[in-house]
């Protein structure tokens, strides 16, 4: 194009500046898809995926796994006796009750009834939940190898004790590239618990080895969702328009001058970044949602920053095509006062994770959703502290905890492994963290022996060496 | 070949650029294959596979296994090998189907010529100690500027490719100057370089680059990342620690340009050194930027084995290009490096005095207190002041012992007590019971005698705490202590617990205290002295109880401190507490006598003289008269000494530390950790080198000075290659071996092997010149070189690596920073000092962090700091240094990446940091008569073409237009702390700097073209 004759370039005329060929490539890459998941790896999926993306529910700091899903009627006779050593087997402590002199059984005081069509036995601080049961698939006998939170919330994100890998959201947009124009592939939302809180770190969504466009992007509560999005006070979407087309036409003389495609995806960009300055926050408004949207999520969701409003901003995610939607939600860790603070934390999300689950069925979209609910560890039987008539508290335990998975290519209405009759050791069908990764990777198509990247001259993938696909709760 | 050009047309697509002329060659053409898809079964690691075949030794791949050989040289028909790679279906098909790995055609190609040539075999390049190559001809001799040149014409003609013309000169020196300083060069400095007509004006603008004080900072900022740097421990709670001392140490040595050799021996084992020098000391800090794990109920022995390994990972990266962390389970898959090895290096770093768990805030043993040059020179000027008052009163001595003698005679004898740094004192002269120096206070099992805000002590001080006990009955119960009054408590104290003196700092009952006890058991109905000191140390040993003025055996309860009383913000409120501490229950019943709490660690002659020993008599005699009955010239002078020692100690107690690494008296067995877990001791080791690497140096001792001798030893192949080739990534964004962290044989052949081989080379010839390397590389014409493509070159070498052209990628995160505050005059440019906080988006520490850590935003000239030195929390990175692919300082980073994402778009238009700086490049822009012009030269360091001139002038206009409406023009110039000239008209000022903001945007600005 001869910028002699206008140095004012359209958007269009910079988009069908084909003649010089450089960088036509990475834009049209970037911003004129033809429908296909952009980025994704030659080959990815592996096979025909039962969903095309993850709402991933982490409960950070550990929910007690016992008053929850772990069903256990025949504890409460075993109340105030001591843990026996032929359950405990000396295995490790964590550094707080290592030192502790008794180990009373704590049976939980919520009660558990029957749910759904399937009979699933899960606790009175889940009703909500009990709504879903037959959408549902518990998986009982999962256990981990960490026992502290970093390490085991970093092995939970990305397959490694250590910070350093990718984490699987990562994982997952590099091998299936985005959906969407306007959004990121992998967002992130951290909502705020009422118990214990742990720290959270940025590299949980990070890339690790990936490049850095493969990490989450997270989204915020505060008046900038996505860091850095708002144009400062007093400059208009009108001028910052002007201001891109300006950019743009001096980087096209640049592009001109120098012909490094690296300039044409610069561009792309900043187009992008554009996109993104009017889709973000159309996506975090929820002024238009109908009422029947609030009351189905609870009266949570109207309160930005929840994790009620982060359940509805996950549907409207995935509406618009987002690869990989992870929330945190604090505060599940309780060492004391468990029956307060776990009954406080369900209040703040058991009617929203239900409601996800209800409101993307009526959508349709259950099926090519895979919804995961899970904390990094469970909870000891024994109390931490003292075991008094209504309360107790309960140190980490990595042995065998709940999990849950919902829709493309869960089974709905199965429980699944089993635990010993404390809740300590895992009976039957015991499932490792890798293995529920390379579930997750299967319902999205992929092959977790096959998805990998060569860093450091290993070829490295999610499952490490590890992990196998947990068939019974495939649909 | 028949299959040339599409080798090397495979070969580039996939990033590794090699020529294909002549015959196949080992080294550059096999080893990748045979490594990448077989040595991971059939490689170092094959026997505890129970594979029989091994390819990464020649004897064993050629061998005869019962009539088949994998490998018969000249035969590729009868090799084994052959056979496997060309079958399709199991159990015959190499790589089987379930390793994922496929050869393409072109590499079962490759090994078909390869055999059929002989199959002749190499040591992997890197394991042979560089042999200075011969200058390779080229025909265009007027080209080359130094020997550099000649090796990269060498290949490019060799390519049918010729060179770029020379960059422009506005071009050239920005270049330069963002490679070597950081920093783009001034309007003046183009100037007089566009000026300056001699031949050496390039040179001499080189050498002036490369004495500037940010020349350091520049080549700091690679090293940190490498070094894995940051401002906080990682991992949970990640909390402060403090290792710039370190940071600046490493600034420092660049800027004073230290030989590369000495560089690595003082970080490695600077403090083994003879007469280690406070610098040397400190250098070693750089085994101890791992980050460290504070996390309650953590097990610390898993901990200490992960320190270790991280710093063998880290070491191997970046002085030898190895992956030796991937030895730690099991033997190396790739590389010649047996497990057993990887626990021998271990035993080399293994042997630290450190905790598995460390210090919740601050700094974790072993740690020095490192005192800036300011801090040194006041230390020195109150040494000398106490040194003249000593002197004063030594001189006198002689004189005064009569007049001291007589006066004390004519006093009453009374308790004496030492005033300097008295904390509180407690007589009870003013209570009834008989006490051993006048009256003292009865304490019946109930009375607490409370004195807010005494003895208000945390863990980090230092202080002495002493009384007069007389027990009643069992000899149970608090004597003095600040701490909550119930049980397992936090605060510190001392009782007595069934006749023994237990001493107490406690911040968590169950795993966060010190408790010592002592072994003598005091008996009821008789006084006694109690004392206790404690040095702020957050140890046991730090702490020491005293029983009638001699310090007493103890046994330790627990050792460690972990973290405050008080939370950050929130003052830890708990009174003195006399006769109680730690509840009702603990009670005292007896008498407390002349109770002194000292916010200092009294001398032994102190405490023997609080104890009323008789040997310590005199000593307090003269004391109480120095410090009443001596002629006030004496007087004054003995209370300013103290007055002195106390500034000393205050002063002291200001001096950054630093975690540095040392010795154990006493070395530490290392065991062969089976599969790399902590708790599964195998066979046990001794410090050693790998075998396929030469021995440690004659004479050289068998610890990690040795082996940090080994690492600059002459002999080592790899720490000259692995230096020069990162410089090299510096300046042209990528190293002649791409792999910067891997040299072994998964790393990526060189592009230019000879010429890697004669940098490294020319460094150690020139006594591993630092800077005498950048110079080479910088002033060679292939850097010279214009950076400007052709959609010719760009498909037939897209990622630059023959340099036909000159380098030109986007800059790094904290130069694209820097140089955006630096334009705009705001850049506040000190060398060194504690981390800083500049702006950060609101709230981002408190969304994700523990409740007592806050992101406290500096102020003034904080705000615009390098980037090097903003504050770096581990798991909350700054995010526009994220943004922009800073290495993230959780372990060791040596390759540099670039991505180009909407996120960095978003951060140069609305980061308040940018739009500051575009306010105060506007309000510069508005000082000048051509505004634009001199906007684009402050920024881009060159004049703006006639075209950009145009969109940039309607780019002005239009927001003129737009900024008609003062309250818009007013909102947006608010951007920033930093006040701007009142004068300036904000319509207009509004209108440039929202111009200086493109210019802030543009492609051009964030690159180093």
């Amino acid at each position: 194009m001869n910028a002699g004759r206008s140095l004012h370039i359209t958007r269009r005329q910079l988009f069908s500046r084909t003649s010089k060929g450089i960088g036509v490539a990475a834009l049209s890459h970037l911003l004129e898809r033809d429908g296909k998941a952009a980025g994704a790896i030659p080959g990815v999926p592996h096979f025909a995926p039962k969903a095309k993306r993850v709402i991933y529910l982490f409960q950070h700091g550990a929910p007690s796994q016992l008053d929850l899903y772990d069903y256990k009627p025949n504890l409460a006779k075993l109340r105030g006796t001591e843990l026996p050593e032929s359950i405990r087997k000396g295995q490790r402590l964590t550094g707080m009750t290592a030192y502790q002199a008794k180990f009373p059984t704590a049976p939980t005081i919520f009660k558990f009834s029957q749910h759904g069509k399937s009979g699933m036995w899960l606790s009175e601080l889940l009703p909500h939940t009990g709504k879903v049961a037959d959408d549902i698939s518990v998986i009982r006998s999962v256990h981990t190898e960490a026992i502290n939170h970093d390490p085991a919330l970093t092995f939970f994100q990305t397959g490694f004790q250590l910070a350093g890998r990718p984490s699987i959201g990562a994982w997952l947009s590099y091998g299936l590239g985005s959906e969407n124009q306007n959004l990121p592939a992998f967002v992130v939302m951290v909502s705020q618990g009422l118990g214990g809180s742990q720290a959270l770190a940025d590299r949980q969504w990070g890339s690790g080895f990936l490049p850095t466009q493969y990490q989450g992007v997270k989204f915020r509560a505060a008046a900038d969702p996505v860091l850095y999005l708002s144009n400062p006070e007093g400059y208009s979407g009108t001028a910052r328009r002007r201001f891109l087309d300006d950019l743009a036409s001096l980087n096209t003389l640049k592009l001109d001058d120098y012909q490094d495609p690296e300039i044409a995806t610069r561009i792309a960009q900043y187009e992008m970044a554009y996109k993104m300055q009017s889709s973000v926050p159309e996506l975090t408004d929820l002024s238009k949602e109908p009422e029947s949207t609030f009351d189905l999520y609870g009266p949570d969701s109207r309160k930005p920053g929840t994790y009620a409003a982060n359940c509805v901003l996950a549907r409207r995610l995935a509406e618009r095509g987002v690869r990989f939607i992870q929330l945190f939600h604090r505060g599940w860790d309780q060492h004391g006062n468990l029956p307060r603070d776990i009954a406080k934390q369900c209040m703040q999300t058991d009617q929203p994770s239900a409601a996800l689950i209800q409101d993307l069925k009526q959508r349709g979209m259950l099926d090519e959703t895979l919804i995961v609910w899970t904390g990094e560890f469970g909870r000891t039987v024994y109390s931490q502290g003292t075991l008094t008539e209504k309360d107790y508290g309960r140190d980490h335990h990595p042995r065998c905890f709940s999990v849950w998975m919902a829709g493309g290519g869960i089974k709905g209405g199965t429980v699944y492994g089993e635990t010993d009759e404390f809740s300590y050791n895992i009976a039957e069908n015991p499932v490792d963290v890798h293995d529920l990764h390379a579930t997750m990777l299967h319902c999205l198509g992929v092959d977790h022996t096959k998805l990998t990247y060569k860093f450091q001259g290993r070829h490295y993938r999610l499952t490490d060496v590890h992990g196998s696909v947990v068939r019974p709760v495939l649909a | 070949m028949r299959h040339a050009t599409l080798l090397s047309a495979l070969l580039i697509s996939r990033g590794a650029i090699f020529a294909a002329p002549g015959s196949v060659e080992f080294n550059r053409d096999v080893r990748p294959i045979l490594s990448d898809k077989c040595f991971h079964c059939h490689g170092a690691d094959a026997a505890a596979k129970k594979i029989p075949l091994r390819l990464d030794s020649e004897s064993a791949a050629k061998a005869d296994l019962g009539g088949r050989r994998a490998i018969a040289p000249g035969h590729p028909e009868t090799s084994e090998l052959m056979r496997r790679i060309t079958a399709s279906g199991k159990p015959i098909q190499m790589p089987p189907a379930y390793s994922g790995l496929k050869l393409t055609s072109a590499e079962i190609d490759t090994l078909r010529d390869w055999i059929e040539q002989g199959a002749g075999w190499q040591r992997h390049w890197s394991f042979i100690a560089p042999v200075r190559p011969e200058l390779p001809t080229v025909s265009r001799a007027d080209w080359p500027k130094n020997p550099i040149d000649r090796f990269i014409l060498q290949r490019l003609e060799s390519e049918g490719l010729s060179p770029s013309p020379e960059a422009g000169r506005e071009t050239l020196l920005r270049r330069a100057s963002l490679d070597i300083t950081g920093l783009p060069p001034t309007p003046a400095e183009t100037a007089a370089f566009l000026g300056d007509r001699s031949v050496d004006s390039y040179e001499k603008a080189v050498d002036r680059l490369l004495s500037s004080p940010r020349y350091g900072e520049r080549m700091a900022a690679r090293w940190l990342d490498a070094a894995r740097y940051a401002d906080s421990n990682g991992y949970q709670f990640d909390g402060e620690r403090e290792m710039w001392r370190w940071r600046d140490w490493v600034i420092d040595a660049f800027n004073r340009n230290q030989p590369f050799d000495q560089f690595t021996l003082d970080q490695i084992a600077g403090d083994m050194l003879p007469n280690a020098t406070l610098p040397q000391k400190i250098a070693t800090g750089f085994n101890r930027n791992h980050r460290a794990n504070t996390e309650d109920g953590i097990i610390p022995e898993e901990y200490a084995v992960e320190y270790v390994v991280d710093r063998i990972e880290t070491t191997s990266a970046v002085f030898l290009g190895l992956t030796l962390g991937c030895a730690r389970c099991h033997n190396h898959k790739y590389d010649p490096f047996t497990q057993k090895e990887f626990y021998r290096i271990f035993a080399y770093f293994n042997n630290v005095p450190e905790l598995g768990r460390a210090m919740k805030y601050g700094n974790s043993p072993p740690l020095i207190p490192a005192p800036t040059a300011d801090q040194q020179r006041a230390l020195d000027a109150i040494n000398a002041r106490i040194s003249k008052s000593e002197a004063f009163l030594r001189e006198r001595e002689a004189a005064l012992r009569e007049a001291s003698a007589r006066w004390t005679a004519s006093q009453q004898p009374a308790y004496w007590s030492p005033p300097s740094g008295l904390d509180s004192a407690f007589t009870f002269d003013e209570e009834t019971a008989p006490g051993r120096f006048g009256n003292a206070a009865a304490f019946d099992g109930k009375r607490s005698i409370d004195a807010p805000e005494k003895g208000a002590f945390d863990i980090d001080d230092r202080f002495t705490l002493s009384a007069w006990v007389y027990a009643d009955g069992p000899t149970n119960g608090a004597v003095l202590s600040r701490m909550n009054d119930r049980a397992r408590g936090k605060g510190y104290g001392i009782y007595l617990k069934d006749g023994a003196m237990h001493v107490h700092v406690t911040s968590n009952y169950d795993d966060d205290a010190i408790r010592i006890d002592t072994e003598r058991k005091l008996e009821s109905g008789r006084w006694y002295h109690l004392a206790a000191t404690y040095d702020g140390s957050r140890v046991a040993a730090g702490a020491t109880a005293f029983i009638d003025g001699e310090p007493a055996k103890v046994k330790v309860g627990m050792d460690t401190l972990y973290r405050p009383f008080r939370n950050a913000g929130a003052k830890y409120k708990e009174p003195l507490r006399i006769g109680a501490g730690g509840g009702p229950e603990n009670r005292f019943r007896g008498r407390i006598d002349e109770v002194r709490i000292y916010s200092r660690i009294l001398a032994q002659d102190e405490i023997g003289a609080l104890a009323d020993l008789p040997q310590y008599r005199p000593f307090a005699a003269r004391s109480r008269f120095l410090e009443i009955g001596a002629p006030s010239d004496i007087r004054e002078a003995w209370r300013q000494l103290a007055d002195l020692r106390l500034e000393r100690e205050k002063l002291e107690r200001t001096f950054p530390t630093v975690m540095v690494m040392a010795e154990r008296p006493s070395p530490k067995d290392t065991f062969l950790l089976v599969r790399g877990a902590y708790d599964a001791p195998g066979e046990k080791v001794e410090p050693g080198v790998p075998a396929v690497l030469p021995p440690l140096p004659e004479g050289a001792p068998n610890n990690r000075l040795g082996f940090a001798k080994w690492l600059i030893d002459g002999r080592n192949p790899l720490l000259a290659r692995v230096t020069v080739n990162r410089f090299w990534q510096m300046y042209f964004g990528a190293g002649i071996v791409k792999t910067t962290e891997d040299f072994g044989q998964q790393g990526e052949w060189p592009t230019h092997p000879a010429l890697l081989d004669w940098l490294a080379t020319e460094f150690m010839r020139t006594g591993w010149d630092v800077k005498a390397m950048q110079k080479s590389i910088v002033t060679s014409a292939a850097y010279r070189q214009s950076s400007k493509t052709t959609p010719e070159l760009q498909q037939k070498d897209p990622g630059n690596r023959l340099l036909a052209r000159g380098p030109r990628s986007r800059m790094p995160a904290e130069m694209i920073r820097d140089q955006a505050l630096y334009a705009a005059g705001l850049l506040v440019e000190k060398v060194g000092g504690r981390s800083v906080m500049p702006y950060q988006p609101e709230g981002l520490w408190k969304d994700l962090a523990m409740q007592d850590m806050y992101y406290e935003q500096s102020r003034g000239d904080d705000l615009h700091r390098r980037s090097l030195y903003t504050f770096w929390k581990r798991t909350i990175a700054p995010p526009m240094m994220m943004n922009f692919d800073a290495a993230n300082r959780e372990a060791c980073v040596v390759r540099e990446t670039r991505t180009n994402t909407p996120l960095q778009a978003l951060n140069l238009m609305n980061d308040v940091t940018f739009l500051e700086s575009a306010r105060f490049i506007a309000q510069a822009m508005m000082k000048e008569a051509d505004p634009i012009s001199h906007g684009f030269r402050l920024v881009n360091g060159r004049t703006p073409s006639a075209r950009e001139l145009e969109v940039l002038l309607n780019s002005y206009r239009y927001h003129l237009d737009y900024f008609a409406d003062e309250g818009k023009a007013k909102a947006f110039l608010k951007q920033g702390e930093t006040a701007g000239d009142p004068k300036l008209e904000s319509r207009q000022l509004a209108a440039y700097t929202s111009v200086a903001s493109l210019l802030l945007n543009l492609d051009e600005t964030v690159t180093k073209e």
